[in-house]
């Protein structure tokens, strides 16, 4: 008696019962599918979020200057050179001085633009284009020129689509718009990103109250110095402050990396709960195959008296509880799979986010494997069950 | 020549409470390779111990138990199982088929657990139904069948795997008289084709179609030789008051 005829023999008996198979299945199905969609589900956010930090750029260090006093300060300049200092590390530099106050355009106050002074590098940094007219040049940044780059938002708003040439008013200084942004979101709003303005830092610098510059954009040659470029760059700041409360370096990866990591905790801790349902569905294909060697006692018996060991007898009950949780288990994939496109149909239309959940090989694995392992872990007792019982009483049981 | 059924000094002991039954009361017979014989007894008699330990689904508590040359007494259960399946041909009262099996797969499972390859287990399964006159019904199920087909099927099953003793535990219990006299038949006819048949029954119209008599009473023979003489039928106490007379 080989492997193959026990399990033809559980086939025989699972189909010969198929709803009591099919309810004993039932925890099993439930509990595969659960992970399935549960791991899915945080395969979906990490990889969404990926996507998120992919259009901010994952290879952006953003440095934060919050000084000690006048007595030490680092200059633009000493950042251009630890940048230049470093091409193994770092790409480009770009100083961000964000602007408080409302932009007017001829009579009208617009309060929701972001007013930021950047380097003639920042388009890049950031992938931005210029639809019309030209970005900002360094020229403008050393000349202190008061020229502006306006987002598409505004000048479709206020300019009827031709800002180029025309001028806005920050505070009380009037600056020439140079450019327009392309637009970057498929849906403008005010205060989105295309509702911007973009002045040289030189410029913003002075007009701001501080008259210091706040903050740097860097970006690193790949997503993989962002940790290097940034111990590095704090050494360089620490060496000029001596004080490591006076800056701080903070970097798009790690950022990714943390929120990854706490994704991933919590779809672990979700998916052990969903889990529990797995050793439910256990217990449960337990309780049935204990009916079951008990209804067929007589059956037991008249196998031993013919000459079954207890080996085969186990064998035959062991692959039955282990056909029946796997074919949960198979059965529980598929529902998964149904599970995770509706997941995405809902999510997609509920948010307006374009999130997916994403079923992985690793977690269908493991389901498929645990179902089996459960089967054959909780057939087992019900199987030595029946490979002990007496072949004499077994014969006389009604 | 030897015996193929030995018993030596066999005795089976049950505890009940404080008291010790003895179902096997130092018994001690030899049944030879082509004999038809019928072990009888009324209920409690010991027969059914007797029926267990020839068949290998219980040792003797002292004595022993040789099944052709082998000591039965010291087989572990793997063992047990192991000679059931080579030397011994079942038939029950209850003929015993499983339900959900068809007679052709009922008959193969002595082969299954013998390791006899599919397709010549079919075959011998098939000549065995054939021989017991149900080779037109082989992928029926028990149920559709009357009780003496059945119980011809559970015959097909226990000679199937050629052993060297088929044990018939009241094979004619559950049936009316004359299909119990056509299963008689047919353990006569394998009988007279050389296998050795022990029949076990409380029955003295049934023990009389063998040739040899045991006679069991109180876990003791009290009996023991050929069916046609007078003693081998008589209930004990008429036997004692007839040695009386005598």
């Amino acid at each position: 008696m080989n492997l193959m005829e026990s399990l033809a023999l559980a086939l025989k008996n699972i189909c010969a019962s198929k709803m009591r198979t099919f309810l004993t299945m039932l925890g099993i199905i439930i509990g595969v599918s659960a992970v399935i969609v549960i791991v899915g589900l945080g395969n979906g956010m990490q990889k969404y979020m990926e996507d998120s930090f992919a259009e901010m750029g994952t290879n952006t260090l953003t440095v934060m200057i919050t000084g000690r006093g006048s007595s030490r300060a680092v200059s633009e300049d000493d950042m251009y050179r630890i940048v230049e200092e470093n091409p193994e590390y770092f790409d480009q530099i770009s100083p961000t001085v964000t602007m408080t106050g409302a932009v007017k355009i001829g009579t009208e106050s617009v309060s929701s633009s972001a007013v930021t002074g950047v380097s003639e590098d920042y388009f890049s940094i950031k992938g931005y284009e210029i639809a019309q007219g030209r970005g900002l040049q360094y020229v403008d940044i050393s000349t202190r020129k008061k020229a502006c780059v306006v987002g598409e938002y505004l000048n479709r708003t206020y300019f009827d689509g031709d800002a180029v040439g025309q001028s806005l008013k920050i505070g009380s200084n009037k600056f020439a718009i140079v450019g327009v942004m392309a637009q970057e979101n498929e849906e403008m709003e005010e205060g989105g990103t295309d509702d911007c303005v973009y002045l040289p830092y030189s410029t913003a610098a002075r007009l701001s109250s501080t008259g210091t510059i706040g903050s740097y954009t860097v970006t690193t040659v790949s997503e993989n110095a962002s940790s290097q470029a940034k111990a590095l760059l704090e050494n360089e700041l620490y060496d000029i402050f001596r004080d490591d409360s006076a800056y701080g370096v903070i970097s798009m990866m790690e950022i990714l990396d943390l929120m990854n990591s706490m994704i991933d905790v919590m779809i672990t801790i979700l998916a052990a709960i969903a889990a529990i349902s797995l050793v439910v569905g256990g217990i449960g294909i337990m309780n049935i195959m204990l009916v079951s060697v008990s209804e067929r006692t007589r059956e037991i018996g008249i196998r031993k008296a013919l000459g079954a060991k207890e080996r085969y007898i186990m064998q035959q009950f062991v692959i039955e509880a282990a056909t029946t949780s796997l074919l949960g288990g198979l059965l529980g994939i598929g529902f998964g799979y149904l599970f995770s496109s509706a997941a995405t149909v809902l999510i997609t239309q509920l948010t307006g986010e374009a999130m997916s959940v994403i079923p992985t090989a690793q977690a269908i694995t493991l389901a498929v494997g645990v179902s089996a392992g459960i089967g054959i872990l909780f057939g087992y007792l019900p199987a030595k069950k029946a490979a002990r019982l007496n072949p004499i009483d077994a014969l006389r049981y009604d | 020549m030897n015996a193929l059924i030995e018993f030596r000094q066999v005795c089976k002991v049950y505890h009940m409470g404080d008291t010790d039954v003895w179902a096997a009361n130092h018994i001690s017979m030899q049944i030879y390779q082509g004999e038809f014989v019928a072990i009888v007894g009324q209920s409690g008699s010991g027969k059914s111990t007797c029926m267990n330990i020839i068949g290998c689904l219980d040792v003797p508590t002292s004595g022993t138990y040789l099944l052709d040359g082998r000591d039965v007494g010291q087989m572990n259960k793997n063992e047990l199982a192991e000679i059931r399946n080579e030397k011994l041909g079942f038939i029950f009262q209850q003929y015993n088929l499983l339900p959900k099996l068809t007679l052709l797969e009922n008959v193969e499972v002595p082969l299954m657990y013998a390791g006899v390859p599919r397709g010549e287990r079919r075959e011998r399964a098939r000549i065995a139904l054939e021989m017991v006159g149900l080779g037109d019904k082989l992928r029926h199920k028990p149920s559709q069948l009357s009780g003496g087909q059945q119980q011809r099927v559970s015959i097909a099953r226990a000679l199937v795997g050629e052993p060297a003793v088929i044990l018939a535990d009241e094979p004619t219990g559950a049936l009316d008289s004359r299909t119990g006299r056509e299963v008689l038949g047919l353990l006569k006819k394998l009988h007279e084709a050389g296998n050795t048949v022990v029949l076990i029954t409380h029955d003295n119209f049934i023990a009389v179609q063998a040739q040899r008599i045991i006679r069991l009473e109180d876990g003791r023979v009290i009996y023991d030789g050929p069916a046609d003489r007078p003693e081998a039928v008589v209930t004990p106490q008429l036997a004692g008051e007839g040695g009386a007379a005598v």
